[in-house]
């Protein structure tokens, strides 16, 4: 008897740009598709909430689709989750970017700009950097399973995750001298700000172990 | 010190890559899809693809091509060439661009800078400028493809284009594209000194010795190049490994 | 004042305009023959060029003759007429690296020289050749070209009769037999292609093809009967390096003028980059070329332009028409995106040295578009809401 594959839908809420991660999905022949209707991302087996853009236009684009009731729900049900960038952002309880905003408050914490970089760094961060391990943290049994410390993947951003919550902190990165949480994870939901899907190999690899976690 | 991209470019005629010098002629070098597929195995930060034809003949990059080349690359694509309007920048995105970049359109109408930034976020739009040094010592910025003098002062126009809502900016040296002499670093620096958004810099890289001079002493973010690769004087991975023993700290495979 | 036309071949256009249906040339071009596929000859041997040529037995031919030429005790075997441009620097620097040979470059000057001509001309120099130069006298050259704009609509030809003749003269002067050309434009670029399948050209082929049916002489014959020239001024010898030397002279010299672009593939782009890459050479410093898009190709004279331009006038067929006809023949571009280049710049004014040029003349810009209106024939021309509009275009 063959399993039906689990049905992965990508959140389509009009923001940001969903090409390359539906090919890193389909890379893996995963079922994938893109959907900004709330009954088919309901009635995923998992979610995954891109973007990229400011908070307000993202939480805008959610609440004008009604989304927003069904990805708290999926969250609260530990559905597998995969936030990226801003899809990450938005998950959380307060965003700062151009004034105060509620989130989805999925996991408890705010998103802010990045303090003032200390080495003169510039702010957008741009480009590739190292995702390592808190103390005592472990990958095992996450989506950073078998993943060397400090793999390389690509961030492109100005706001940054700042979790309540230490346990939530799954993967930490250094930018300007300035250490941010660059990927959190509560149960089976993932809030990464950085792009599996343009991270190369690694982040087929985040991919596939997220896949398989379904 | 934070990682530096490096970034391969290719130049896109019809289905091929050309290797102009001074932006001139269109030698063909290689196959897009070929290309990119080393360049991704060899360990490209990122790649830069632009049509540099689509402003010359008042048309739009060939989006297909791009979707058919983009497959399987799963590192971000700055795409440029006739970028005219958001239909065209949706078209390139939805074709597997993560990033834009704007030369002709945005020196004509430079709101439109702004108009995409709102539209897409600042960190999808690069703005791409083309420099010719002046005998008065000032570089002017070029259009449809390193053709036409715009009258404008490139350097102003980077300061500019900043603060309308570019999120990059890629500076290329006419003088130096093609030739393989190094970058032109006093132009670079004009720009870096006062840029608060990444550079990436092109034309002129010859060697690694030039790639990390333009990282050290130009302040690039990104260092991007053609010929070198094209005509394998040296891998990316090499280039690499020899800057990374120079303390500079780039991602490796 | 009646202005006559000593061109001979504006009596042999066509009054049908066709386009070639592979390139963007049409057969106004003098000399230039159309297939019964509507190809045009050029874009034929453009073929054969590509396709059908043994180009490595050329190049034996060439080796082979380089063998017989070359000077045993470094003294110069091979005379290139050139200017430093992408052709002749190709031209003068592979046979020099590659065959072996001593180039003596001689340079019939341009009317001007632009600014980006003579630095090229200097890298050219720099890199590694002997030039002689001849610069014409300026008072008499100038003369000529005012002829030569008021009855031929072209300032530029007596360039042209000391661009041939010159090469001789010094291959005389110093014992040289062998001359080398860049390319057989005829050939190349759709003019006669009796030579196409030979490597060299004789001094009896010039005058009908290259001087329209009037030599220097006859410019100087109207010159007087203008009085632009005063009598006295000018004797039997006074332009002897504007035609072809005494021809027992050349053939007891054994002179052969033979054309790279026989023994090599020619190919305007890799010359360029072939330039570029060894002798210095740069590109137009504030973009394309006034009337095309390229920005490599005939940068030295600030008369250029204006040469193209009469072509426009007189044929309808301007410079990025040129351009664009031979890069779509050497396949870099289609014959769709040669349109479009074509559509967009042929016939742009070169307006960058036009002052100049007046000046050099010493003509007013009313008397230059009385001229240069009077070459407009009826059939390619009309006027539409008071200005001129070409009737045919290609598509």
């Amino acid at each position: 008897m063959t399993k039906n594959k689990p049905k992965i839908v990508i959140v389509d809420y009009g923001v940001g740009n969903l090409h390359s991660l539906v090919k890193a999905f389909q890379f893996f022949n995963a079922d994938v598709s893109v959907s900004e209707e709330a009954t088919i991302v309901k009635a995923a087996d998992a979610v995954v909430l891109p973007g990229v853009g400011s908070f307000e236009a993202g939480m805008r684009g959610l609440k004008v689709r009604d989304l927003v009731g069904v990805v708290k729900e999926s969250a609260d049900a530990d559905k597998p989750m995969l936030g990226i960038c801003l899809g990450a952002q938005l998950m959380l309880a307060k965003g700062y970017e151009f004034g105060e905003f509620n989130g989805l408050d999925i996991m408890p914490g705010k998103v802010v700009r990045f303090p003032e970089a200390k080495t003169g760094d510039k702010v957008p961060h741009i480009g590739w950097n190292s995702v390592y391990a808190g103390k005592e943290k472990t990958w095992d049994n996450s989506a950073l399973r078998n993943l060397p410390q400090n793999f390389n993947a690509y961030f492109v951003h100005s706001y940054i995750l700042v979790p309540d919550s230490k346990d939530q902190i799954l993967g930490l990165t250094n930018y300007g001298g300035y250490e941010f949480c660059s990927i959190m994870k509560k149960g089976n939901v993932y809030a990464s700000q950085f792009h599996p899907e343009k991270s190369g190999t690694v982040g087929l690899e985040i991919i596939k172990n997220f896949i398989q976690s379904i | 010190m934070k990682n530096v991209r490096i970034i391969p470019r290719l130049d896109i005629k019809g289905p091929n890559v050309v290797k102009p010098v001074h932006t001139e002629a269109l030698r063909v070098v290689g196959n897009p899809k070929e290309l990119i597929q080393r360049y991704y195995r060899e360990g490209a930060d990122e790649i830069i693809y632009m049509d540099i034809v689509a402003s010359l003949y008042q048309r739009n990059l060939d989006f297909d091509l791009l979707k058919s080349v983009t497959d399987g690359i799963f590192i971000p694509f700055t795409v440029g060439g006739g970028i005219r309007s958001i239909h065209d920048i949706n078209s390139a995105l939805r074709s597997g661009a993560d990033k834009v970049a704007i030369n002709t359109f945005a020196i004509h109408h430079p709101e439109f800078i702004t108009e995409a930034a709102k539209e897409f976020g600042s960190q999808c739009v690069v703005l791409s400028i083309e420099a010719k040094k002046q005998p008065n010592g000032t570089w002017e910025a070029y259009t449809d493809g390193g053709r036409e003098p715009s009258g404008v002062d490139a350097v102003a126009w980077a300061k500019k284009g900043m603060e309308l809502g570019a999120g990059e900016i890629m500076i290329t040296s006419i003088d130096r594209d093609g030739t393989r002499r190094g970058y032109d670093l006093e132009l670079i620096k004009r720009i870096t000194d006062f840029a608060i958004v990444p550079v990436i810099v092109y034309g002129g890289a010859g060697s690694p010795e030039q790639v990390k001079n333009v990282i050290l002493e130009g302040k690039a973010d990104a260092a991007a190049a053609a010929s070198v690769f094209h005509y394998k004087d040296f891998s990316i991975g090499d280039l690499k490994k020899y800057l990374k023993e120079e303390n500079i700290n780039v991602r490796l495979l | 004042m009646k202005i006559k036309t000593l061109d001979n071949q504006l009596q042999y256009q066509p009054k049908e305009v066709v386009f070639c249906r592979q390139c963007v040339v049409s057969n106004q071009r003098p000399r230039i023959t159309f297939n019964s596929d509507g190809v045009c000859s050029a874009c034929e041997y453009a073929r054969k060029k590509h396709n059908l040529i043994d180009w490595k037995k050329r190049e034996a031919e060439l080796m082979a003759l380089c063998d017989r030429y070359r000077s045993k005790d470094g003294g110069f075997d091979v005379v290139v007429p050139g200017s430093g441009g992408k052709d002749s620097a190709y031209t003068a620097h592979i046979l020099k690296t590659k065959y072996g040979m001593h180039p003596l470059v001689v340079t019939w000057a341009p009317f001007e020289y632009t600014d980006i001509g003579w630095k090229n001309f200097q890298d050219f120099v720099r890199s590694g050749f002997t030039v002689m130069s001849c610069y014409q006298n300026g008072d008499l050259h100038r003369k000529l070209a005012q002829v030569a704009f008021e009855l031929k609509g072209d300032a530029w030809e007596p360039f042209t009769f000391g661009q041939k003749a010159f090469a001789f003269h010094m291959a005389l002067k110093f014992g040289i037999p062998l001359i080398f050309y860049g390319e057989n434009g005829e050939v190349e670029y759709g003019g006669s292609t009796k030579d196409a399948d030979k490597p060299f050209e004789t001094i009896e082929d010039w005058e009908t093809v290259h001087f329209k049916g009037a030599g220097v002489d006859k410019l100087a014959e109207a010159g007087l009967e203008m009085g632009i020239f005063k009598k006295g001024e000018i004797g039997p010898k006074t332009f002897e390096l504007y035609r072809q030397p005494d021809i027992s002279a050349i053939k007891k010299l054994g002179a052969q003028m033979h054309w790279l672009s026989y023994y090599r593939k020619w190919v305007p782009q890799e010359n360029f980059y072939y330039a570029q890459k060894h002798t210095g050479f740069t590109v137009n410093e504030d973009g394309r070329s006034e009337g095309t898009y390229s920005k490599y190709a005939s940068l030295d004279d600030k008369q250029d332009g204006f040469h193209f331009y009469l072509a426009f006038i007189k044929f309808g067929i301007g410079r990025a028409t040129s351009d664009a006809a031979h890069e779509i023949r050497d396949g870099h571009i289609t014959r769709e995106e040669g349109i479009a280049l074509v559509k967009r710049y042929d016939g742009e004014f070169p307006k960058k040295h036009f002052q100049w040029f007046l000046d050099y003349l010493g003509i007013t810009e009313k008397h230059f578009w009385e001229v240069v209106d009077s070459y407009r024939p009826p059939h390619l021309w009309e006027k539409v809401n008071g200005e001129w509009k070409l009737k045919h275009r290609v598509n």
